[in-house]
């Protein structure tokens, strides 16, 4: 089975627009908790859970326990998305009459417990868990907590109890934001360290400084530290952890409250406030405008392309580009699935295999075997009956489904029909085969009108731009409506990828929020420019827009 | 004289043999609440969660939210003395579609003044106001060993969350063993017509003694043992209020919020009559040994002396 990568992407943004639609809503709620969590929800709700919405009380069901209930709008817009119960259901959020309380409540089918007084959650997980044992079932726990929580003793009391009574059918998840109600946990009550300034970011960097994990470890419990933002750790984490048999796993999740919104992020003002309406829209758009880097290892050194993998990883790249040619449909040829498939024990880090061949209905299958997360055929190769069969064998496997369409090609009429399934559409902006050339033109209108055309298709995945993105370019291909990135040598070609890409990264996020600004002028003049400005009270991120909107002459 | 722990405890593994799904909870006190007796023939089913109150009640939430019936033991002071956010919000609150709250039944011992030597900081006399005051919970403090039982067995066939109060030293037998228990009844142990006498747990035998000893003096006092005190039984309640006219209430625990308060609030509703209320005058106890619980007892007016006492004065008050 693949990850799953782009389905619980992209139900991950559906959960977080609509935290945003119901805590708008509401006038309150706590949507920085419910962010910070909102890629381990994904990885439960999309890939592990075993659930029927339809039939909540379900024995067997796995059992997911918001232990930290007041990020109950993540909980509900998760089930929302999982079909338990229509999504316009989240416009009652806490109001009166209403299943969605404003902590989870088991008036709510679906809903395990009853949160909100910390604490509490991870003791009723472990009698659920010794329910579990007594009956001979083998459903599991699944228990997400708070790291502000953690300053409640009886989670301790919990966490000895798991230990004692062996409850390896129990997952606890650490939500670890660095942010509680009134301020960073580790000024507050540190977990790791106490932290003397306001530099949330001395925390992340020092490894050293850690010492939650060994909190857990030395109350007996196995010990799994993740970033909790990065679907594929949050995958193989929870894999390890089921398969540990004889005492508890908690993965502890390095997280950033309010994430996905820059204003919220590491924000402690985003712990229990709801965003205003005037700036929702701005917030919707800001959301869809994730974005992911690639780079392309073929770029790189060819006779070493394990070393590229942890050059790639190391530099923190979002996902691996691989570029499979065949020398038939491209001159060239690279390598096909064995590499792939020796490439794999390297990293969890996802693998986009981007195949360059001919016939790929015969080859789809090796390269799933191989550990592919997602997969991209070329429309040049295809036909409605062929690429179906494709669709249809990835979606089985959860790997994501790709499409490319070469410079000279346009979207074919046979694929409209796939649009609205189709995780990622790669827009060529080279001719494939050789590395090295520069970005068509051509490209950015075209890949406008696509957006466009992908838009009135109810395209919900990602155009990927591939061949000539450079730091010079990649402002605009973003704003031409392309949200990942392959980068050839521009990237692995460097010395220092992790900068690189970096350098990649804030490139996007200075025309990202020049659209936003553009948004907010058009949405509410001046007045709304500056409010959305001023929301940006974390780090150097105000001055930094400010700048953007004075060039724009907005201020 | 017999033992209320032991009694229980004897009940739960009758209970734990006929149905499997009743686990038992303890917090370091299982020896002294004689449930580790459970655990040795149900080790499965027995859970030792350590000094740590607040887990043993979310644990038990979350077994009986799994399907369990859960019972969950320790003194009174350390469950709703210390836990009462892990009671209101992890088993009274929680309420599956058609149900009102989780099957926890929390039972207790050490209620009250009777606790002796611990002293003042063992000895709980607000539980009953606590636990009477969340909602979906029902509160017994059976009278001697007789009520332990059935009442026990009781709370395993009736889904829900309880509270049972028994008392730390041995209780004389005040009932007949074809008693029957029902939630919201209350006995009537002798009937009379001059006083009404309420009580619950060990002042029910104070309640018959002043009743006896009234009885030389030709008044003829009505005793209700209101070992449901909630629900509380509003009705039997009334029909001693019209018939006798005048209630006096006498309990182990503070007067504020206790039994007495509940016949208090039942009474002034339906047919209100002089009431006064005998019980810790909202005033903490103190140590005393076990041949001085009668002492600490009679310092807080909880003596069947005292009761007669009441009574006498009450009558004269009678509207």
């Amino acid at each position: 089975m693949g990850l799953n990568y782009y389905q619980i992407k992209k139900n991950v943004l559906k959960a977080r627009k609509l935290v945003i639609r119901a805590t708008n809503n509401a006038g309150s709620g706590h949507p920085g908790g419910s962010f910070s969590m909102a890629e381990i929800l994904g990885c439960l709700f999309y890939k592990y859970l075993k659930y029927d919405p339809k039939n909540p009380t379900w024995e067997d069901r796995d059992r997911l326990v918001l232990s930290k209930g007041h990020a109950a709008p993540g909980l509900f817009s998760n089930m929302a998305v999982a079909g338990y119960f229509p999504k316009s259901e989240l416009d009652t959020l806490r109001k009166f009459g209403s299943k969605l309380q404003g902590h989870p409540d088991l008036k709510c089918p679906g809903v395990e417990f009853c949160g909100g007084s910390l604490g509490t959650g991870l003791s009723y997980s472990v009698g659920i868990a010794l329910a579990g044992k007594i009956d001979g079932k083998n459903y599991h726990v699944y228990t997400i907590m708070g790291d502000g929580e953690s300053d409640e003793g009886q989670v301790w009391e919990a966490a000895m109890t798991a230990a004692k009574y062996k409850v390896d059918n129990l997952t606890a998840f650490l939500d670890r934001n660095f942010i509680q109600q009134d301020s960073y946990t580790e000024k507050i009550m540190p977990l790791d360290e106490r932290l003397d300034g306001d530099d949330l970011s001395e925390m992340w960097k020092d490894a050293s400084r850690w010492k939650t994990g060994d909190k857990w470890r030395s109350f007996g419990w196995n010990v799994i530290e993740i970033d909790g933002h990065r679907i594929e750790q949050i995958d193989a984490a929870i894999a390890k952890a089921n398969a540990t048999k004889g005492i508890p796993t908690i993965i502890i999740s390095r997280t950033i409250k309010g994430k996905a919104v820059e204003h919220m992020e590491d924000n402690p003002q985003w712990h229990g406030k709801a965003p205003d309406s005037d700036v929702v829209p701005i917030i919707y758009d800001e959301l869809d405008s994730q974005f992911m880097i690639a780079p392309s290892i073929i770029a790189g050194d060819m006779t070493n392309l394990e070393n590229e993998v942890k050059r790639c990883v190391a530099g923190r790249a979002d996902y691996i580009h691989l570029d499979v040619m065949d020398g038939q449909f491209v001159p060239n040829k690279t390598f096909d699935h064995t590499k792939i498939k020796e490439l794999r024990p390297l990293t969890v880090i996802p693998f986009d295999s981007h195949l360059m061949i001919n016939e790929p209905v015969k080859h789809v299958r090796d390269y799933v075997d191989a550990g592919s997360d997602m997969i991209t055929v070329h429309a040049e190769v295809c036909d409605e009956s062929s690429f179906g069969e494709i669709h249809d064998f990835l979606k089985q496997n959860q790997v994501g489904v790709g499409l490319a369409i070469n410079p000279s090609t346009d979207l074919p009429a046979w694929s409209y029909k796939f649009i609205p399934t189709l995780d990622q559409l790669i827009v060529m902006s080279v001719v494939p085969g050789q590395s090295g050339q520069k970005y068509i033109e051509a490209t950015h209108e075209k890949m406008r009108s696509l957006k466009s055309v992908l838009n009135d298709n109810k395209f919900s995945g990602y155009i990927e731009a591939d061949g000539g993105v450079t730091l010079d370019n990649i402002g605009s291909i973003f704003a031409d409506g392309a949200r990942a990135f392959v980068g050839g040598s521009a990237i692995i070609g460097q010395q220092d990828v992790r900068g690189t890409i970096r350098e990649f990264r804030n490139q996007v996020m200075k025309t990202r929020r020049k659209l936003l600004l553009d948004k907010a002028n058009e949405l509410g003049g001046t007045e709304l420019v500056k409010k959305w400005i001023g929301l940006h009270i974390v780090g150097e991120k105000k001055d930094q827009i400010k700048k953007i909107a004075q060039e724009a002459g907005y201020l | 004289m017999t033992d209320m722990r032991t009694e229980y405890s004897k009940t739960l593994i009758e209970i734990g043999r006929e149905n499997p799904n009743v686990v038992v909870l303890g917090a370091d006190t299982t020896d002294s609440l004689k449930t580790s007796g459970f655990g040795k023939e149900f080790p499965d089913r027995f859970f030792n969660v350590g000094i740590a109150e607040g887990n043993l009640v979310s644990l038990s939430a979350g077994l009986a939210a799994s399907g369990k019936t859960s019972f969950a033991s320790t003194y009174a002071i350390f469950l709703p003395g210390r836990a009462v956010d892990q009671i209101r919000n992890g088993i009274a609150y929680p309420s599956p579609p058609g149900k009102k709250g989780l099957n926890v039944k929390l039972v207790v011992s050490h209620g009250g003044l009777s606790v002796g030597p611990d002293g003042g900081s063992h000895q709980q006399i607000e539980d009953i106001a606590i636990m009477r005051a969340i909602p979906n919970f029902r509160v017994f403090i059976p009278a001697d060993t007789f009520a332990v039982s059935k009442l026990t067995r009781l709370m395993s066939k009736e889904y829900g969350p309880f509270y049972m109060r028994m008392a730390r030293s041995q209780t004389p037998v005040v009932h007949s063993p074809s008693q029957e228990f029902q939630i919201g009844k209350g006995i009537t142990i002798r009937d009379g017509n001059d006083c009404t006498i309420a009580a619950c747990g060990i002042t029910v035998r104070m309640a018959l003694e002043a009743a006896d000893s009234l009885q030389q003096e030709g008044i003829s006092c009505r005793v209700l043992d209101m070992f449901s005190v909630k629900p509380i039984d509003a009705e039997l309640l009334e029909k001693a209020s019209r018939e006798t006219g005048c209630i006096v209430t006498c309990e182990e625990h503070n007067i504020l919020g206790g039994m007495g308060s509940a016949v208090a609030e039942a009474v002034s509703e339906r047919y209100p009559v002089p009431i006064r209320r005998i019980g810790a005058q909202d005033m903490f106890g103190e140590s005393a040994r076990d041949d001085e619980i009668p002492l600490l007892l009679e310092k807080h007016g909880i003596t069947s002396f005292n009761i007669a006492k009441q009574v006498k004065e009450l009558r004269s008050k009678k509207l």
